[in-house]
């Protein structure tokens, strides 16, 4: 452990399809249910898949003018408004200035994403160069006044946990003050869909929408695309205990490997992703039979929960009985870049209300899935430790470990 | 050359001093590009098979062969297993999203390749990468514009300040020119199809390699004149500049420094003679 001691969240911004905030997204996550439905924001007609969890308003953050707010690109808006509103949770936005605000996002092809939506709009700027000085990351830190450094990362749905476990360790560097860390992805676009769709990856259940994301169930049949974005601001403990800000958990330990086997498809050799579940225990410094609540990547996709099946019953060994599994993109849809912190989200409401977000749709679980489900609701219990797994293409495992603080 | 498993403690807190293991710079033309993806001879491991080569980035193509043409100059005998892949490509996929939006607007979406998504995206770099060399440990992408080499040398930093790695492999890529049309329409037209540029830096802890090249790393706040010792005149650190220092690295005793556009500043050095930047 570093002179820094703990590295501690202390601010949340968040819009994801169920809602806008951390209060909103607890209680819908908690109440169980789906934000899954047809796609609105363009015509679908002709995709294998056409439903998703959408964000349907993005808000605007103080200080920021509606309209000119509203021209911004998607996940422009996203980013704006998922880091200015987790520094104003935190208690930093009126001193931002005053410190060394270090930024580190996943952010989810963004170039792709500004190319596309403006020829959408029958724009050239994907022919323009000149136009593409700067990236997201840099204009966000500008819009927001910020001088710390700032990296932007991708490792498709892990980045969300690469980008904590920088910034976790650019405070235990001394490298920043605090630091935002989180990541937002805006994948609910014509090509995106259309892309996955014709991987295969995508639920076809464009018929039944909430009943679409089923992840350990029997019937899954592939995921459900999804948007949104959540930030945290990380500060060390002694900043936080300093000015009595609320605490919303400790960034306790940090996991990543890779697959090196395939871009798109989980290895049938579980290691990697075991060895980083257990780097990440290891960091926190819990034992498996520790751990109050599982945050799974799980999908949704056939091949992708059963995997992740195999790893936790390995990590978790006997304990795998009764340590609690859920995962919340059966209804929030898959953010994709994004997933790792919305999941990360997730598990500080667990931690916070003391309360398990369920799977829901898991009707016929799985027996290749075998684990300690939290099916279809939600129920109480005695949280002090959660984990959350996110795994992306590309072959990268990542694990992040949460703990009340 | 084999590493030396002792690496220096160092302290992290000012900024992190690796050594450079191995560095090449690469650009290929059409031609190039096209030998390369009908089979790039790996320097270690097994080779890709041309299922993936031909599906492969052209960026990506280059940053693998950067990745083998470093284990060969020096020779590297390493097993890369735990490693990390840190890759920033600079507008990965512009000419083949014309193409892919050309296709949409005729076809819907049955026109989008669903080769898209895995090798067009910013962590295809880094993950192609790690299947190549049989790397377990991380990988990602970065940013994927101008500012991702920059951001790629304090993110390639951070990880080697864990002291849990042995090695990361640092790749920036980027056309010398952005293509505008699709690669296909350029084929043969050798003035017109711009050179693919690639390096690859494979970056371990200090005393860890005996060539004297070696890197710091100084994070910082965002460039005020002054700050963490650069000037106006402190060149930006970005591909073509860390290309030209690997072609012609300092003499002895020299180094070379860089303003990161993320904070801070790079610095590559010869320190074969002792000195340490």
């Amino acid at each position: 452990m570093t002179p820094t001691g703990k590295v501690l969240i202390t601010g949340v911004g968040a819009a994801t399809p169920l809602g806008n905030g951390y209060q909103e997204i607890a209680d819908a996550l908690l109440a169980g249910r789906s934000a899954v439905t047809p796609v609105t924001s363009f015509d679908a007609a002709q995709h294998p898949s056409r439903i998703a969890g959408q964000v349907h308003t993005i808000p605007c953050p103080a200080g920021e003018e509606p309209e000119a707010f509203a021209r911004r690109e998607r996940l422009e808006q996203l980013v704006l408004w998922c880091t200015a509103s987790a520094l104003e949770d935190a208690g930093w936005w009126q001193r931002r200035g005053d410190v060394r605000v270090g930024m580190v996002l996943g952010i989810g092809a963004e170039w792709l994403k500004i190319w596309e939506a403006d020829a959408l709009r029958g724009g050239r700027r994907i022919h323009e160069p000149e136009r593409d000085a700067f990236s997201m990351i840099q204009a966000d830190q500008a819009k927001l006044g910020l001088s710390g450094p700032a990296v932007s990362v991708s490792a498709a749905c892990a980045s969300g946990n690469h980008a904590l476990a920088l910034g976790k360790r650019w405070l235990e560097l001394g490298w920043v003050d605090v630091c935002l860390a989180g990541a937002c992805d805006s994948g609910v676009t014509p090509l995106c869909l259309a892309g996955f769709g014709n991987l295969r990856a995508l639920s076809r259940r464009n018929d039944d929408p909430q009943a679409a994301s089923r992840p350990f169930d029997r019937g899954r049949d592939g995921f459900v695309i999804g948007e949104g974005g959540a930030v945290f601001l990380l500060e060390p403990e002694a900043s936080a205990r300093r000015r009595s800000a609320r605490v919303y958990a400790e960034v306790a330990g940090c996991g990543a490997t890779s697959d090196a086997y395939h871009m798109v498809i989980p290895s049938p050799h579980p290691e990697p992703a075991i060895t980083a579940m257990r780097q990440a225990l290891a960091d926190a410094g819990i034992a498996p039979e520790s751990v109050d609540y599982v945050n799974a990547h799980a999908t949704g996709t056939p091949v992708g929960d059963s995997a992740e099946a195999r790893v936790l019953r390995t990590v978790l060994g006997t304990a795998v009985t009764h340590v609690p599994v859920s995962s919340t993109k059966s209804m929030t849809g898959h953010l994709l870049t994004a997933a790792a912190a919305a999941e990360a989200l997730a598990c500080l409401v667990a931690l916070e209300r003391q309360a398990l977000p369920p799977t829901i749709n898991l009707d016929d679980p799985d027996p290749e899935c075998a684990l300690c489900h939290v099916a279809n609701e939600a129920r109480a219990h005695r949280v002090r430790t959660a984990v959350s797994n996110s795994f992306g293409f590309g072959g990268s495992n990542t694990c992040l470990v949460l703990r009340a603080a | 050359m084999t590493l030396s498993s002792t690496a220096a403690t160092a302290s992290v807190s000012a900024g992190v001093v690796c050594d450079v293991a191995a560095a090449c710079a690469l650009e290929a033309d059409a031609a190039q590009l096209l030998a390369l993806r009908q089979g790039i001879e790996p320097a270690c491991g097994e080779p890709l098979p041309a299922s993936s080569l031909k599906h492969l980035d052209e960026q990506t193509l280059v940053a693998l062969a950067a990745v083998y043409g470093a284990i060969r100059a020096q020779d590297l005998r390493v097993d890369f297993q735990r490693w990390a892949v840190v890759a920033a490509p600079r507008f990965l996929g512009r000419a083949a999203l014309i193409v892919s939006l050309q296709r949409y607007a005729v076809e819907g979406a049955w026109g989008m390749s669903p080769h898209f998504i895995p090798h067009r995206t910013l962590h295809s770099v880094s993950g192609t990468v790690s299947m190549a060399l049989g790397i377990h440990g991380p990988n990602f992408g970065i940013d994927g514009g101008p500012a991702g080499s920059s951001q790629a040398v304090l993110a390639a930093a951070t990880l080697l300040s864990t002291g849990t790695l042995p090695g990361v492999w640092l790749l920036l890529s980027g056309w010398e020119r952005e293509p505008l049309v699709p690669l296909a329409a350029l084929v043969g037209k050798h003035e017109a199809f711009p050179k693919c540029r690639a390096v690859a830096l494979a970056l371990v802890p200090r005393g860890c390699a005996a060539n004297g090249l070696q890197a710091r790393v100084l994070p910082g706040t965002l460039y005020r004149a002054g700050s963490n010792g650069t000037t106006s005149r402190t060149p930006l650190f970005g591909l073509d500049e860390l290309a030209a220092a690997v072609a012609a690295p300092p003499a002895p005793g020299a180094h070379v420094a860089w303003r990161l556009c993320c904070g801070g500043k790079m610095e590559l050095a010869n320190a074969a003679d002792g000195a340490t930047p």
